[in-house]
């Protein structure tokens, strides 16, 4: 019994030394930390919460992997990264008031929310607060035609989206088709999308078909499917987003429209895409701004099959492009921060304007507008069930299935 | 002449779905005076019911409805008796706060539960359709129309023949004298509350079952809601019915002949023209839109 008490005694005593021990050591190391705050207003409720999750899943990530990996420092102290998220509930006008919250708070570097409408309402105000924004979700090229220089775009621009299908169209597809209709939702992304697919369609020769409108997520795109029904077109080229993506198909089969191949942007590179429709899924083309067989590397996440098989094991479902441009985002500020030595805005605003490096997500560097217009985007095509890169060939891993029989 | 029909009879199809997310709300509105701001929530919890039913024991959407319509009904009691009830005397403004504020937390509920990932019930006949001559007819689309048509004239039935059904026409015309007569107002209204729950339950298998949800789209649904019963009319149960049918055409034969882009204004812009000649709706009795209790 008293031994029992002796021992027991003994335990307390070592532990409140190691607790007190323990306690005492981190106050040397917190003097050499610089805490980097990042702001990240994302729609985490809302008609995008989908996307905005996966965007703040990605900042995640990349604050993860700098926090555990980074052995530079700025001004002889270790950095932390420490991303601020607040959300905006999908709405423009609150995610460009979160930047100014967040500007209040003495935080001047900015990753952008998803979509192209909270992008474009958040680069003015960035504008206007002086503060540094790295953008994972606007592709719009309007974003960047207003003479914004505050505002750096690490993805391919949205004209990319559909010429991107239709190059690989143009390269692979045998026979090769004759007509593309476009149908395109009704908002700036998708008309600059369509703009851009169109252009490419009529330089390869193709005959295009509409451009054929519907109101942005539109669950019924019958009407716009009917005007282009009689033309019998070889592909109908979507750009839409995953409600108008699904419609697009379902409603294609209900009407007997049999082209020999869908091509849509955005949907179709998300996983919900090939559950919603099933069948009906195989063999859809879509664009994406990233797949796992993407070449490059880079310190923190490797390459991009390291970075697909770290970010499933850390959150527990493949990596969408969504991800993985999120943390190329908060990559391309690490970087910039990293180069100049420095966490004030304009400084690392000068480097991001100088940015020329190699990723896990591809080439990041920035046009006199501020968009990567170094960075190719990806062809995928759902093949049974999966979703597997076709274009281009050098990234491909598997066959471009064409034409296809439902 | 083909592409009129086939544009036509989808639009007769859509406004069939629009009629049976509307015809609850209506009924709400036209017996409760409530303007029910959490209709949409339901019609979305209705889809996940039945998603659920679908994904974990293969129930099929047309009978995993009548689960839907079951527990909305018991959740649409609920809230009236215990909620709703307490302020159902006061302003309108008052119930419109409240009904908003539940569908905040219905929302809020179903993004915590479920996600905000994209859902759809899949069918083996869900893409189907059969041929009419030139037209196609989708089936589920026919199918969902159908039962808007069954369920408005049930509805009909209900009201006009069972002692329950006459006792909510009675409530709804002047609470007062029924209490007189022996109805329980506060029961009578749960009542109706259930039943407008449970329609939009089944309204949101339906929609399950032809296009994608998910809680974000709960607001949609009740602004179309609130378009239909007010382009149909209140006091009338076929209102819904024919408000939505008009809508449906209009947007199909807006979409079609007009820039896609133009569907939902000139959609409004038919309201505003049939309000201005007809103010009571198509088919609404005037007793109905007068009775504002501020």
């Amino acid at each position: 019994m008293r031994n029992t008490s002796k021992s027991i005694t003994g335990l307390f005593a070592i532990s409140s030394l190691l607790m007190f021990g323990v306690h005492a050591i981190p106050a040397a190391n917190a003097a050499d930390v610089l805490t980097i705050s990042l702001g990240a207003s994302v729609p985490l409720t809302g008609s995008i919460a989908k996307e905005g999750l996966l965007t703040k899943e990605g900042y995640q990530f990349c604050q993860e992997k700098v926090n555990l990996l980074s052995t530079s420092t700025i001004g002889g102290k270790q950095k932390k990264l420490d991303i601020v998220f607040q959300d905006d509930t999908s709405k423009p006008d609150i995610a460009a008031q979160n930047l100014s919250k967040f500007n209040d708070k003495g935080i001047k570097l900015i990753l952008s929310s998803y979509g192209s409408a909270n992008v474009n309402a958040q680069a003015a105000v960035v504008e206007l607060n002086k503060q540094t924004m790295v953008d994972s979700g606007g592709a719009d090229n309007a974003i960047f035609n207003k003479g914004y220089t505050r505002t750096f775009n690490v993805m391919s621009p949205a004209t990319e989206y559909a010429s991107s299908m239709v190059k690989a169209i143009a390269e692979f597809a045998k026979p090769r088709p004759v007509t593309i209709a476009f149908l395109s939702a009704d908002d700036g992304f998708s008309k600059t999308v369509t703009a851009g697919g169109i252009a490419a369609a009529k330089a390869l020769g193709f005959t295009v078909i509409g451009p054929e409108y519907f109101p942005n997520a539109a669950s019924d795109v019958s009407a716009a499917l009917n005007k282009i029904k009689a033309a019998k077109p070889d592909v109908i080229i979507g750009s839409v987003h995953f409600v108008e993506g699904v419609a697009l198909i379902k409603q294609s089969k209900e009407l007997g429209i049999t082209p020999r191949g869908f091509a849509e942007t955005v949907a179709p590179p998300i996983l919900d895409f090939a559950t919603t429709l099933g069948p009906l899924a195989e063999n859809v083309l879509g664009s994406a701004q990233w797949t796992s067989t993407a070449k490059g590397q880079d310190k923190y996440f490797g390459t991009a099959k390291n970075y697909a098989a770290e970010f499933k094991a850390r959150f527990g479902h493949e990596a969408t492009y969504h991800n993985a441009e999120a943390s190329a985002a908060c990559l391309a500020m690490v970087f910039a921060i990293e180069k100049a030595k420095s966490i004030d805005p304009d400084k690392v605003r000068a480097a991001l304007v100088n940015l020329d490096t190699l990723s896990f997500f591809g080439k990041i560097k920035f046009d006199s507008t501020g968009q990567n217009t170094f960075k190719p985007m990806s062809v995928i095509q759902i093949q049974k069930g999966k979703i597997l890169t076709v274009w281009p060939r050098r990234d491909a891993e598997a066959k471009f299935l064409w034409p296809y029989v439902k | 002449m083909d592409t009129f029909l086939q544009v036509t009879s989808y639009g007769l199809l859509q406004g069939g779905l629009l009629a049976l997310v509307a015809v609850g709300f209506s009924l709400v509105w036209g017996i409760m005076n409530i303007v029910n701001l959490c209709h949409g929530a339901f019609v979305i919890l209705g889809a996940y019911i039945a998603w659920e039913m679908q994904s974990w024991i293969g129930v099929d959407p047309f009978l995993g409805m009548f689960v839907s319509a079951a527990v909305l009904f018991c959740l649409g009691y609920v809230i009236q008796r215990y909620l709703i009830n307490l302020i159902v005397n006061g302003p309108v403004f008052i119930t419109l706060l409240l009904t908003f504020g539940i569908n905040m937390i219905l929302i809020q509920g179903m993004n915590l539960l479920f996600t905000a990932d994209f859902r759809s019930i899949q069918t083996s006949y869900g893409s189907n359709s059969f041929e009419l001559g030139n037209i196609r007819i989708p089936l589920v689309r026919l199918l969902a129309f159908l039962l808007a048509i069954i369920i408005t004239f049930l509805l009909v039935a209900f009201v006009k023949r069972t002692r329950t059904g006459i006792s909510i026409m009675a409530t709804g015309m002047d609470r007062g004298a029924a209490r007189l007569m022996g109805i329980r107002a506060r029961h009578v209204y749960a009542l109706t509350f259930g039943i407008s729950a449970a329609l939009a339950g089944m309204a949101g298998t339906m929609i399950a079952s032809i296009e994608t949800f998910d809680p974000s789209k709960a607001g949609k649904f009740t602004l179309m809601a609130f378009v239909v019963a007010v382009l149909g009319g209140l006091g009338n149960m076929y209102g819904a019915l024919v408000g939505g049918l008009l809508m449906g055409l209009v947007q199909a034969w807006a979409g079609q002949y007009l820039s896609g882009t133009w569907v939902n204004a000139i959609a409004f812009l038919v309201l505003i023209i049939v309000l201005i000649f007809k103010p009571n709706g198509l088919v609404g009795k005037a007793f109905y839109a007068a009775r504002v209790e501020i």
